[in-house]
């Protein structure tokens, strides 16, 4: 009778284990995908930097959660500029980058730029999923505006203790520099 | 019959009224056929039963077993294994695993421990309460792997050291909540690990063990909220929450609930307290409907006896007798502080019960023949076990157990069962001999008794032990080399 309960335990164990990783496997294939669709959803409702306070991701499926990697994607079709943005070398106005995702919660910048030279940049959103985060997120947040300002682009280094807040910055950042066309 | 068992007086002949044999032999052989049918029928029906409730055991321990599975499954669903690419990650991921099966098993340590009718019924309390202790540890082990592999697994991936890590980590309101469960359950574990046990009093123990419920409870806002596995809206948290429902809410209608209203419902007080031996008092009880609580014989309730001194500890108590409409009887035995006050409480006072729990009762038979060995206090549910037996003659044979006669409490009234006419009571009185692991007497042993011969029909027998815990797990031991299988040993053991 123990040997029964035994097979039954194993048999009953490994058929849950074969689901949930099957859904593992699921979500990963339709995350990318969502990935795709969630980039070029969200970016129309961002439309200046005052309505994007309103954490503006658009998550279709909450269940499918950010592998920081998979959010990139540069999104060309950011339409979401302020007002007017042309393209040119002496642009100005403010670009709300698109919000990234990572493990504890998204990140999302917003940068003033003045005759092509970035002069300010705001954190809208900071990774806060629990106060941990909100400890690192106040701590590399000043460091990250005052590195991207003094290089003016995305390409700085990474605050140590902070690397999801620091991906997620940067990210975001990226998109608000492509709008911008810096 | 007494020249077969060779070593063991038969004091009882003395102390209680003659007992009668009634030969099957003088029955008519037509009666004697429809007996055996009859006894063919009840023993194929006790079979049945039996192999129901090991189903139903078998079907929990698997239920356990997919719990911990599930456990693991809702980090697999959540895409946990895509999100390991380096050893930072590989380490915080295997903190998140040992997070959730601890947790998942400290809940099913509470599902065990809330005393659930079902569970009680199908393996009894005190086998489910060993469950429950085996876990413990295990439980704690993963719960303190899950704080040490994630704060090294973030403090990898954040590139600081452990201790920096463990200070940033002490920032969040919901992780020093975590940190202060997990203290608790430190407390609740070192605390009921048998050797330090010993040092406190049961009632200090079951208090320390009350703070296992906020442990749980304190470390439920990290879980929620640090995690992506349990993240808003997802189906695991679901699942989760719906966990942490079932065994509280269990805990709440069955320990709490169920108990209060039956105790408002049947208004138990005492109504005479009797000194039985020394240090051992019969608590006569009366009550509204107490047939109505369906106790078996053999069963023991949880009691709280409404006094000063002896309100805030409850006590498993055994039944001396099945209760009738409006009376109950206990017979206990002060083993601690508690119940020494317990012997102490005045005719009028309030009782609550909890219970009746066990399955230490004749539904839980499973062979035609019943054998019996008690000793001391372990007479008390042996007592009501008999009275409540359908018993033929013969079919018992019961052997009481004392190291002098001050230990002879109830024995007179066993033989007095209407249920044991026919039925055999030997006692077997004196010191075990120094330096020897035996149940028997130091008299009986030197006259060469052992069990089979004590208990001719042994092999054929439900065997229900009673009795100190050393002292049983002898006789069990004895039982088992006499080639007793498991399902027909039964035992009540009076410890916690």
């Amino acid at each position: 009778m123990r040997a029964r309960a035994v097979v039954l335990g194993l048999l009953s164990s490994t058929a849950v284990l074969a689901v949930g990783w099957q859904l593992g496997a699921q979500g990963q294939q339709t995350q990318t995908a969502v990935a795709g669709t969630d980039a070029s959803a969200a970016s129309p409702s961002t439309v200046s930097g005052e309505a994007a306070a309103a954490s503006p991701t658009a998550t279709p499926t909450p269940a499918a959660t950010s592998t920081p990697a998979a959010t990139p994607t540069p999104t060309p079709t950011a339409a979401s500029a302020a007002p007017a943005a042309p393209a040119a070398s002496g642009v100005s106005g403010t670009f709300t980058g698109t919000a990234a995702r990572t493990r504890y919660g998204d990140v999302q910048v917003e940068i003033t730029v003045q005759n092509g030279s970035i002069t300010d940049v705001t954190a809208l959103q900071l990774t806060d999923q629990d106060s941990r985060s909100v400890s690192i997120s106040n701590r590399a947040a000043p460091v990250l505006r005052q590195e991207v300002l003094s290089a003016q682009s995305a390409n700085v280094k990474n605050v140590s203790g902070a690397t999801y807040t620091t991906d997620g910055y940067l990210t975001s950042l990226q998109s608000a520099l492509d709008q911008a066309g810096l | 019959m007494l020249e077969e068992i060779g070593g063991i007086v038969d004091t009882i002949a003395t102390r209680l009224p003659r007992i009668e044999q009634r030969m099957t032999t003088r029955t008519a052989p037509t009666l004697r056929l429809n007996t055996r049918r009859a006894v063919d029928m009840i023993v194929r029906d006790r079979r049945i039963r039996a192999r129901r409730r090991m189903r139903a055991a078998d079907l929990m321990v698997a239920s356990v077993w997919a719990s911990v599975a599930l456990a693991i499954s809702l980090w697999l669903a959540y895409g946990g294994l895509n999100q390991i690419t380096d050893p930072a990650s590989g380490i915080t991921a295997l903190g998140i695993v040992t997070g959730l099966v601890g947790t998942d098993l400290i809940l099913v340590m509470l599902v065990l421990a809330a005393r659930i009718p079902l569970i009680d019924r199908v393996v009894g309390q005190d086998k489910a309460m060993a469950f429950h202790r085996t876990l413990g540890k295990p439980a704690l082990y993963l719960i303190l792997a899950h704080g040490a592999l994630l704060t090294l697994g973030y403090a990898l991936s954040d590139g600081t050291n452990v201790i920096a890590e463990t200070i940033s980590l002490l920032q969040g309101t919901d992780l020093l909540l975590a940190y202060l469960g997990l203290a608790l359950l430190i407390a609740v574990v070192v605390t009921s690990v048998v050797a330090v046990r010993r040092r406190f009093s049961y009632e200090a123990w079951h208090l320390i063990h009350l703070l296992s419920y906020l442990a749980v409870l304190v470390a439920v806002p990290h879980q929620l909220s640090t995690g992506g596995v349990l993240a808003d809206g997802s189906g695991q948290r679901i699942y989760w929450i719906g966990l942490y429902l079932l065994a509280f809410g269990s805990i709440g209608v069955f320990r709490f609930l169920v108990p209060t209203l039956r105790s408002a419902r049947h208004d138990i007080r005492v109504a005479g307290v009797e000194q039985v031996a020394p240090g051992v008092v019969s608590l006569y009880l009366t009550g509204r409907d107490l047939d109505r609580l369906q106790t078996a014989g053999g069963q023991y309730a949880i009691w709280r006896f409404w006094t000063g001194a002896t309100w805030w500890h409850a006590h498993p108590i055994s039944f001396s007798a099945v209760p009738t409409a409006s009376t109950a009887r206990l017979t206990v035995r002060d083993l601690g502080r508690g119940s020494a006050a317990i012997g102490r409480v005045r005719p009028g006072t309030r009782v609550s019960i909890e219970g009746p729990y066990g399955v230490f009762t004749d539904a839980h038979r499973v062979a035609p023949k019943l054998a019996v060995i008690a000793a001391g206090i372990g007479i008390t549910p042996i007592r009501s076990l008999l009275e409540h037996s359908p018993l033929r003659p013969r079919e018992a044979t019961v052997i009481l157990r004392g190291t002098d006669g001050d230990q002879s409490y109830l024995w007179n009234e066993i033989g007095a069962l209407r249920s044991m006419r026919g039925n055999s009571v030997f006692t077997m009185l004196g010191a075990r001999p120094p330096g020897l692991a035996t149940w028997m007497s130091a008299e009986a042993l030197s006259r060469g008794v052992t069990i089979s011969s004590a208990l001719p029909d042994l092999l054929q027998s439900d065997l229900y032990v009673c009795g100190p815990q050393s002292w049983a797990d002898l006789v069990i031991r004895d039982a088992r080399a006499a080639g007793l299988p498991e399902a027909q040993i039964h035992v009540e053991r009076f410890d916690w």
